[in-house]
């Protein structure tokens, strides 16, 4: 599959899902004027994937990085749509790796990372602080 | 009166009350951008605790999209393009103790009501109970009618740091005006 890549704005993060190598990078800060709009094409884009995935599993994890700083509550909204079919295809024998990485300090992240991490049994959830 | 004297009298009583800026008219996404950039650069330049300034910025980011998304007066265009502008109020400022964001805006007697069951719903609940209710609504797919953000409320909840204030007052028989404070 292609690769899917967005730069950050000032409103959006970072996209970069390089679907080849297994691996999906989000970034920045998310309150886009329209988060259904925004996320709606990742999230298709992630299902196309994870079909692909669950048709043959390959033996290296799927790695996701995200590195957020801010977002509101509908890009939460569409985190946790995110999460539930990582979790999914974690289950239908997918490997699923996810870093939660957050700065030093940052009690709202570090916070959403506990209690993101509380949604995935079959994928790993990792908590990766940075200075 | 002059003008002078008359919007000085404004600035100043707004000033008195911790006022660092306040809005009253129709706000739209490139309003609600340029206000939040104002208002973190300001808490930067006052060496606002970053934790502190995380919550004052989300809970005004809350605040403005349900102003744009549920004010009863909105302009739309007619093409459905995202271009809408909502009339609305907007105060943030900092009393003696905390920062506060206000908001206001014209509802619904219906949407009222409805509100009105959720912050006593919420205003009922302890910070875990809170917490738990908001994982709960992440979960859940997105109610009727509502833009996919049922739970701005319970984040304004969860970021504030005293209870919420609240309140509705009549205009007719169709309509009531909302406002609520959060501090932090």
């Amino acid at each position: 599959m292609d690769r899917l890549r967005l730069p950050q704005t000032e409103r959006s993060p970072l996209v970069d899902f390089d679907f080849d190598r297994q691996r999906l990078r989000l970034e920045g800060e998310s309150y886009p004027e329209d988060a259904a709009a925004f996320f709606g094409p990742l999230i298709a884009a992630l299902d196309r994937y994870l079909e692909r995935l669950r048709a043959e599993p390959p033996a290296a994890p799927l790695v996701v990085d995200l590195r957020l700083a801010y977002f509101n509550s509908s890009s939460a909204k569409a985190f946790m749509n995110i999460f539930q079919r990582l979790e999914a295809a974690a289950r239908d024998g997918v490997k699923v790796q996810v870093n939660w990485h957050y700065q030093t300090d940052d009690e709202t992240m570090m916070e959403f990372g506990e209690d993101f991490r509380e949604d995935f049994q079959a994928a790993r959830f990792e908590l990766c602080v940075f200075d | 009166m002059s003008i002078a004297t008359q919007y000085f009298d404004v600035h100043r009583r707004m000033r008195d009350q911790g006022v660092i800026f306040s809005f009253v008219g129709y706000v739209s996404e490139g309003i609600l951008f340029s206000l939040g950039e104002a208002l973190k650069q300001k808490m930067r330049l006052e060496e606002t605790d970053a934790n502190v300034t995380k919550r004052v910025f989300s809970i005004f980011v809350e605040q403005v999209q349900n102003i744009i998304r549920y004010s009863a007066e909105r302009l739309q265009a007619e093409s459905g393009t995202p271009t809408e502008m909502s009339s609305g109020l907007i105060t943030v400022g900092h009393d003696a103790t905390h920062f506060f964001v206000v908001c206001g805006n014209i509802v619904g007697r219906a949407e009222g009501e409805d509100l009105r069951g959720r912050l006593d719903e919420l205003a009922r609940m302890d910070p875990d109970t809170i917490k738990s209710y908001y994982r709960e609504k992440l979960r859940e797919p997105p109610e009727e009618g509502s833009r996919g953000a049922s739970i701005g409320l319970i984040e304004i909840a969860r970021r504030s740091t005293r209870p919420i204030e609240f309140g509705l007052t009549e205009i007719d028989a169709d309509r009531a005006f909302f406002c609520l404070k959060a501090y932090i």
